[in-house]
C-alpha cells in the first residue's frame, strides 16, 4: 500500500518538477524581451555581436527546445554553466547551501530552544499575566519586518556600540575578510542574521507549540494520568510536552522548503552569502541557468518537505491511511 | 508568507470546529461574536484596524482638511523637516509632508492586503471546495495543481511577475494572492472532506440538491469560520510581504508611498532623520500586530476550547 | 565597463551601468545611492578637495612606507570574471585592474601612462602603434611575459579565429585592428584598419593574459576556462588567492610586479549589501575603501578614521525627448521650443542641493568636466525660469485647456517618464520634474521600471516617451553612440532618434582628426549645436566621492582612477602594518 502511494507521489512529484521549471522558463523568457543575460550592453557592441552571443547561450531558440536541451543535462547531472560568470550552476549551489543552512539551521535551534520553554509556560500559566506578556510578545516579533529588524540591529549592535568603543559585531559576511573563517569568527558573523530569522520562529513556534499544550493537556488520557496521581511535572513532561512537540517536528520539517527563499531578507540585509540571495540576484540579471538549477533544487525541497510532512502525519496518527 | 508559510495552515485550529447540525447553528456564531465582544484586546485591535481602514479610505479629505498637503507635493526647499510646524510629522527628502504620505501610503498598503486577502480567500475557496467536494480525479488534478503552484519558491514569482507586470497596487495583490491562494485551498479541502461525509450532506445530495447549492448553502457556511481567522491573520502576514517586496525593489515603486517603500527609502537617512523611519515603522508595527492579535482573538473565540 | 577608465571600450561611451547595470544596487531601491553614485558624474571643474576628518584619502605624506597588512576594499558587487577580455562590469574590471596590467594605464587626470610597454609610438598616417615593453617582465609565475602575451590577448578579440569566445570587445576590436605584428620578445605592432583618434586611450589598457596558460585553449573552452574564475598567474600588483562567491575576493602581494613588489601583503575585494553598508563598514573598519553615496556623505562626518575625497568624474545623468515622430510621443517633442521651454521649467541647481546632497553639478554642456574638450558655457545656457518656459510655450501655440494642460492641435502635452527602479536619485528627480512641469502646464508621469527593460526600451523597443538615465565616459570626448544618427539602428544607443546632418559630421570628422586642438574646435562646436537642440538635456554632472580609512596611504582617487584603472595599487601601505 504504502510501495504503491509512494510511486504515485514520485510520479506526481516529477508532473510538479516539470511543471515548476517549465512555467519559471516562461516567465523569464516571456519577461527578458532582447536582453542577453551576462553581456553588459556597451556601446561597442555590435548588434551582430549579440545575435552571436544569443546563439552561443541558445537562446535564439524557442524556449521549449531550449528546456528540453536543459532537461537533457538535467538527466545528466548537468545543470550547465552560469550565463553570468561561467561557473558550473552546481558548484554556486553547493557554494551558497552550506551557508544558508548554518543559517538556518541555527536559527531553528535558537528558535526551538526559546520557543518550547515560553510556549510551555504561556500553556500551564494560560489567562495569567506571564502568559498575556508572553503572548504579546511573541505576537510583537511576528509584526516587526525583518529586514527593519535587521537594519536596527546593525546600528545598535555594530555600529553603534563600536562607535563607543565596545566590543560589537560584524556587520556583514559569513565570515571576516582577512584570516576569517574559523569557529569563533563564524559564530560572531552568525549572532545578528541568525538572531532576525529566529525571531520569526520563535513567534509562531511558541504560539503554536502554547496551543498545543493546552490542546493536549484537555485529553482524557491527561486527566487520567493526573487522576492516578502522577506528579503534575511528570504529567506536563512525560505525557503533555511529548504530545505537543510531535506535532513541531513536523512543522520543522516544512520549513525545509523555506531554505531557498525564508531566509532571502535576512540574507541580502546581512550580505550573507546564502542560496536565496543567489536566487534573487541571478534572476535579476536574467541568469538562466542558475536560476533554472536553483529552481529545481527549491522545488525538490518543497516535494521533499511536504512528503516528509505526510509521512510524518502517518506515522504520528496511525489512523490515516496511505491509498 | 515569503517565508515558512505553511505555518499558518497548522495553526489554524479551526479545523477542530466540531458541529454536528447542517450547518453551524445561529447559536455558534452569537456565541461566538459574544466572546469576541468580551475580548477587550482583540476589540481594540479590530477597532484600530477599523479605524486606519477609514482613515485610508478619506485620505483625500485628511490631506485637504488636516494636513493641507499631497503626497506628491514637492517642496525642494523644505527637505528634511523634523515633525512640528506645518508639517505635523516632519518631512522626507524631497520635502514631501511625512503624514499626508503615511495616510495615502496606509491607503495602499492596506489596500493591497485586503484586496489580496479577498482574491486569495475567494481562489482558495473555490478550488479547495470543488476538489474536496468531487473528489477523485478533479481532486488530485487541482490538488496537484497546488502543489506545482505551492512549489515554485515565492521569491522567483514575485521578481519575474514583478518584472512582467508592472507592479501597482492591483497587480501587487494579484501577485501575492497568486501565491497565497494554495495554502487557502487546500486549508479548505480538508475542511470540506471532513464536512462531506457528515449525513446531512449525504441527504441533501440524495435527495438531488445541485452540487453548487450544496456547497455554497452547506458547506460554505463550514468553512466560513476557517476562512475569518485567516483572513484576520491574513491581512498582518501580506503587509509584512508587501514590505519586503517593497525593500526589494520588487514592490509599489515611487513616487506611489505605501509603508514598506517609506520605510526602505527612510533607511537612508536613519543618521540625521530618524522620524522618517520610525514613523512607516511604527504604522506597519502596528497594523501588523493588531491584525495578529484580532486574528488570535477571532481564533479564540470560534475554538472556545482553547480559551477556557 | 565604465568607459572612464575601464576603459577600453573604444565606445566610448558606456552605458552607465549597462554594464554594471546589473549590480544589484540598480535594483534595491535601498541601494538606491549607491547606484546613483556610480552613474552620477562628475562636474565642476573646481577639484574638490578631501574633506573634513582629516588626512585626506589621496595623501602619501605621513611618513615612510612599511611592508604588509592588508587593505579591504567594499563594493555593492560580486564580480563575474577575472578575465579581462570577457569583463564588462566595473567590479570585475576593479579586480582585474589589480591582478593584470595593461600595455598602458591611466593617471587620474586620464594621462596615458607606461605599464607593460614602457614607450609607445603612434606612425604619422596615425594607423600603426608600436609598442616597446619593460625588459624583465615576468608573470607571477616566473614565465617571461613577452608581446607573444599581448598579440594572443587582442587575439581573442579580433581574430577570427577566436569568433565563438564571447568578448564584449570584439565588435570594436574586430573593425579598427588589421593585424598584430610582434618583430619581438619585446615589441608589438598593431595596425589599424582606419585612423581612430580614441584608440590608445580606449584600447591599450586591457589586462594582458598568459599565452602559457591560455594558450592551447579553443575559442569555446575559453569561455568557461577555470583562469576566468580563478587565474593561477597574473602580471598585475596583486596575484589570485581565491574568490568565495558572493562574499569576498582575496588576492596576494606579487612579488614578479614589474614595478617592485607593493607593500601590501593582501588586497581583498570584499561584497557588500548595499550603500548603507558601505558606510557601516567605513565606520566600524569592516572595510577600509569605499566609495560613497551622496546621501551618506554626511553621516560620515564625525567619523575621524574615514577620510573622503570628492572629485567630478567623467558621467552625467540626463533625460532624453522622444523624437521618434512614428512614435506616440514623438509630435508632441518635434518643435525644438518645447524642448527648451521643459529645461527652464527645471531648477537644477535646487535638485543638485536636494537630490544630491549638493554633490553634483549643474551641467550646461554636453562634454562632462573632466574632458579637455569641455566647454563650459556652450551657446544657449538655461538657467531655470518659469516665466520664460511658460511664454516659450505659449508662443509656441502649446495653450492651457480646461484641465490646465498644454495642447496644441488636439494633442496633449502629457507623457510618461522612465527610468530604473532602484535608484534613489533618479527617482526622486522624476517625482520633481513631474511637479516642476505640472507648475507649467505639462503632464509627466515618472514609472519605474526594471533595468533589463529600461535596456530594452532604450537601445530596441523604444516606445517610451521619455527616459532618465545616466552615461560614463571615457577620457575621449567622442559621444556618438548618444548622438550620431548611425546609432539610432536598432540596438545603438540613440533611442532618442536625434538625427542631425551637423552633428554627424563633426561626430565623424573629430574621430579621424588626431591634432588635439583641431578637434577641441570640432568638439566646441558640436556643444553650441547640442546647446540648441536639446535632444537629451544633462542634467547634472555628479561627483565620485570615496571613503578610505586614515590608516591607509597611497590611494590617489581621481576622475579617472576610481575602478579598473589605478596606476598606484602597488604603492599603497598601511600605517599599523595589518
Amino acid at each position: 500500500m504504502l510501495a504503491k502511494y509512494m510511486a504515485r507521489r514520485f510520479l506526481a512529484s516529477i508532473v510538479v518538477v516539470l511543471g515548476v521549471t517549465a512555467i519559471t522558463l516562461a516567465l523569464m523568457k516571456t519577461t527578458s524581451g532582447s536582453y542577453v543575460p551576462g553581456i553588459d550592453l556597451n556601446p561597442s557592441l555590435r548588434p551582430e555581436d549579440i545575435a552571436r552571443l544569443r546563439a552561443d547561450l541558445g537562446l535564439d531558440r524557442p524556449g521549449w527546445q531550449w528546456y528540453i536541451t536543459w532537461i537533457w543535462g538535467v538527466l545528466h547531472g548537468d545543470f550547465g554553466h552560469s550565463m553570468i560568470d561561467g561557473s558550473t550552476v552546481t558548484s554556486h549551489i553547493l557554494d551558497r547551501l552550506p551557508n544558508t543552512i548554518e543559517l538556518t539551521l541555527t536559527a531553528i535551534v535558537i528558535g526551538v530552544i526559546i520557543a518550547i520553554p515560553v510556549g510551555v509556560i504561556g500553556a500551564l500559566r494560560h489567562g495569567s499575566k506571564t502568559d498575556h506578556t508572553m503572548t504579546v510578545v511573541s505576537v510583537a516579533g511576528f509584526a516587526v519586518p525583518q529586514f527593519w529588524m535587521g537594519l536596527i540591529l546593525i546600528l545598535i549592535f555594530s555600529v553603534t556600540l563600536e562607535q563607543h568603543g565596545l566590543p560589537w559585531l560584524p556587520s556583514s559576511g559569513a565570515y571576516s575578510a582577512v584570516n576569517g573563517g574559523d569557529f569563533f569568527d563564524r559564530v560572531e558573523h552568525l549572532i545578528l542574521p541568525a538572531t532576525v530569522l529566529s525571531f520569526f520562529y520563535i513567534s509562531t513556534w511558541s504560539r503554536f507549540i502554547r496551543s498545543s499544550m493546552l490542546e493536549v493537556l484537555s485529553q482524557d488520557y491527561i486527566r487520567t494520568a493526573r487522576a492516578k496521581g502522577m506528579s503534575e511535572r511528570r504529567v506536563v513532561y512525560l505525557h503533555g510536552l511529548r504530545n505537543a512537540l510531535i506535532p513541531l517536528i513536523t512543522l520543522i520539517g516544512l520549513e525545509l522548503p523555506g531554505l531557498v527563499s525564508g531566509g532571502l531578507v535576512v540574507e541580502v540585509v546581512f550580505g550573507w552569502p546564502g542560496i536565496g540571495k543567489l536566487a534573487f540576484e541571478r534572476a535579476l540579471q536574467y541568469d538562466y541557468t542558475t536560476v533554472m538549477g536553483v529552481t529545481f533544487f527549491a522545488t525538490l525541497l518543497v516535494i521533499a518537505g511536504n512528503l516528509l510532512a505526510d509521512v510524518l502525519y502517518g506515522v504520528l496518527d496511525p489512523r490515516i491511511r496511505y491509498g | 508568507m515569503i517565508g515558512p508559510s505553511r505555518v499558518a495552515e497548522l495553526d489554524m485550529p479551526g479545523a477542530a470546529i466540531e458541529t454536528t447540525t447542517s450547518r453551524p447553528a445561529q447559536s455558534y456564531w452569537n456565541e461566538s461574536w459574544e466572546r469576541l465582544r468580551h475580548n477587550p484586546i482583540g476589540m481594540a485591535a479590530g477597532v484600530l484596524i477599523l479605524i486606519f481602514g477609514v482613515v485610508a479610505i478619506l485620505a483625500p479629505l485628511f490631506s485637504a482638511v488636516l494636513t493641507h498637503f499631497q503626497p506628491q507635493s514637492v517642496d525642494l526647499l523644505a527637505t528634511f523637516k523634523p515633525p512640528g510646524g506645518a508639517h505635523m510629522l516632519g518631512t522626507d527628502e524631497l520635502g514631501r509632508d511625512t503624514l499626508t504620505r503615511l495616510i495615502w501610503g496606509g491607503r495602499v498598503t492596506l489596500g493591497v492586503a485586503f484586496l489580496t486577502v479577498g482574491i486569495a480567500l475567494s481562489a482558495g475557496t473555490a478550488v479547495g471546495m470543488a476538489a474536496g467536494y468531487y473528489g477523485g480525479w478533479a481532486d488530485d488534478a487541482l490538488m496537484r495543481f497546488v502543489d506545482m503552484v505551492l512549489a515554485i519558491p515565492a521569491i522567483f514569482l514575485f521578481i519575474l511577475m514583478s518584472i512582467l507586470i508592472h507592479p501597482t497596487p492591483v497587480t501587487l495583490a494579484l501577485i501575492i494572492a497568486s501565491v497565497g491562494w494554495g495554502n487557502v485551498a487546500r486549508l479548505v479541502r480538508g475542511e470540506v472532506l471532513s464536512v462531506k461525509q457528515r449525513d446531512f450532506i449525504m441527504a441533501t445530495r440524495s435527495i438531488g440538491a445541485r452540487d453548487v447549492r450544496v456547497m455554497i448553502r452547506h458547506l460554505l457556511p463550514n468553512v466560513l469560520p476557517v476562512l475569518i481567522v485567516a483572513a484576520s491573520l491574513g491581512v498582518g502576514q501580506i503587509i509584512l510581504i508587501e514590505a519586503a517586496l517593497d525593500f526589494l525593489g520588487l514592490g509599489i515603486q515611487p513616487p506611489t508611498a505605501s509603508w514598506g517603500n517609506m520605510l526602505t527609502n527612510a533607511e537612508s537617512y536613519f543618521y540625521h532623520s530618524a522620524w522618517l523611519v520610525y514613523f512607516p515603522g511604527v504604522m506597519i508595527f502596528v497594523t501588523v500586530l493588531c491584525s495578529n492579535i484580532f486574528g488570535n482573538a477571532v481564533r479564540d473565540a470560534f475554538d472556545p476550547r482553547l480559551k477556557s | 565597463m565604465s568607459r572612464d577608465e575601464d576603459a577600453a571600450d573604444p565606445g566610448f561611451a558606456q552605458f552607465e551601468r549597462f554594464l554594471e547595470a546589473w549590480s544589484r544596487r540598480d535594483f534595491l531601491r535601498r541601494a538606491g545611492g549607491a547606484a546613483a553614485f556610480m552613474a552620477f558624474s562628475g562636474g565642476i571643474v573646481e577639484f574638490l578637495q578631501a574633506c573634513a576628518g582629516g588626512g585626506g584619502s589621496n595623501n602619501n605624506t605621513a611618513g615612510t612606507p612599511k611592508k604588509g597588512g592588508h587593505v579591504v576594499e567594499g563594493n555593492f558587487t560580486d564580480i563575474r570574471t577575472f578575465n579581462s577580455m570577457l569583463s564588462s562590469d566595473t567590479a570585475s574590471n576593479q579586480c582585474i585592474g589589480l591582478m593584470f596590467d595593461g600595455l598602458t594605464n591611466q593617471k587620474k587626470d586620464g594621462t596615458i601612462v607606461p605599464a607593460v610597454a614602457e614607450s609607445w609610438k603612434t606612425s604619422s598616417d596615425g594607423l600603426t602603434y608600436t609598442f616597446k615593453l619593460r625588459s624583465g617582465l615576468k608573470w607571477s609565475d616566473g614565465q617571461a611575459l613577452t608581446s607573444d602575451d599581448v598579440k594572443f590577448t587582442y587575439a581573442l578579440a579580433y581574430d577570427p579565429a577566436y569568433k565563438d569566445f564571447a568578448s564584449p570587445r570584439r565588435g570594436d576590436l574586430s573593425k579598427y585592428i588589421k593585424s598584430i605584428d610582434t618583430p619581438d620578445a619585446q615589441t608589438v605592432i598593431i595596425t589599424t584598419t582606419q585612423v581612430f583618434a580614441p584608440f590608445l586611450a580606449s584600447h591599450g589598457n586591457y589586462g594582458i593574459l598568459p599565452k602559457h596558460v591560455l594558450g592551447s585553449m579553443d575559442a569555446k573552452a575559453l569561455n568557461t576556462a577555470d583562469f576566468n574564475n580563478g587565474p593561477t598567474v597574473s602580471n598585475g600588483a596583486f596575484k589570485f588567492v581565491s574568490w568565495q562567491k558572493g562574499q569576498q575576493v582575496t588576492m596576494a602581494r606579487n612579488d614578479n610586479y614589474w614595478a617592485g613588489a607593493p607593500y601590501l601583503d593582501q588586497w581583498i575585494y570584499k561584497v557588500l549589501p548595499d550603500s548603507v553598508a558601505v558606510t557601516n563598514q567605513l565606520k566600524t573598519g569592516e572595510i577600509d575603501i569605499g566609495p560613497i553615496d551622496p546621501g551618506q556623505f554626511d553621516s560620515l562626518t564625525g567619523t575621524s578614521t574615514v577620510a573622503r575625497s570628492e572629485f567630478p568624474v567623467p558621467s552625467f545623468n540626463f533625460y532624453a525627448y522622444q523624437l521618434d515622430p512614428s512614435k506616440p510621443a514623438g509630435p508632441l517633442f518635434q518643435d525644438k521650443a518645447v524642448r527648451q521651454a521643459l529645461i527652464y521649467a527645471l531648477d537644477r541647481n535646487a535638485m543638485n542641493q536636494a537630490i544630491y546632497f549638493g554633490h553634483a553639478t549643474a551641467a550646461d554642456s554636453v562634454e562632462p568636466p573632466t574632458s579637455w574638450a569641455y566647454k563650459a558655457k556652450p551657446q544657449v545656457l538655461y538657467n531655470f525660469d518659469k516665466a520664460k518656459a511658460e511664454s516659450m510655450l505659449d508662443a509656441a501655440g502649446w495653450t492651457k485647456g480646461s484641465d490646465g494642460i498644454r495642447a496644441k492641435g488636439g494633442l496633449k502635452l502629457k507623457f510618461t517618464m522612465i527610468t530604473n527602479a532602484g535608484n534613489k536619485q533618479r527617482e526622486s528627480t522624476l517625482t520633481y520634474m513631474q511637479q516642476a512641469w505640472s507648475a507649467i502646464g505639462v503632464s509627466a508621469t515618472p514609472s519605474l521600471i526594471q533595468f533589463p527593460q529600461l535596456v530594452s526600451q532604450i537601445v530596441d523597443i523604444r516606445t517610451f516617451d521619455m527616459f532618465l538615465v545616466g552615461f560614463n565616459w571615457s577620457v575621449d570626448p567622442d559621444e556618438s553612440p548618444l548622438f550620431h544618427s548611425r546609432n539610432t539602428a536598432p540596438g545603438g544607443f540613440n533611442g532618442a532618434f536625434f538625427k542631425n546632418d551637423q552633428v554627424d559630421s563633426i561626430l565623424d570628422q573629430a574621430l579621424v582628426t588626431l591634432d588635439q586642438n583641431k578637434r577641441k574646435q570640432l568638439y566646441y562646436q558640436f556643444q553650441d549645436i547640442m546647446s540648441d537642440q536639446v535632444p537629451a538635456p544633462i542634467l547634472n554632472f555628479a561627483h565620485g566621492i570615496w571613503g578610505v580609512n586614515t590608516r591607509v596611504q597611497g590611494t590617489d582617487f581621481g576622475p579617472f582612477n576610481q575602478y579598473g584603472l589605478r596606476p598606484w595599487n602597488h604603492n599603497v601601505w598601511v600605517t599599523d602594518g595589518k
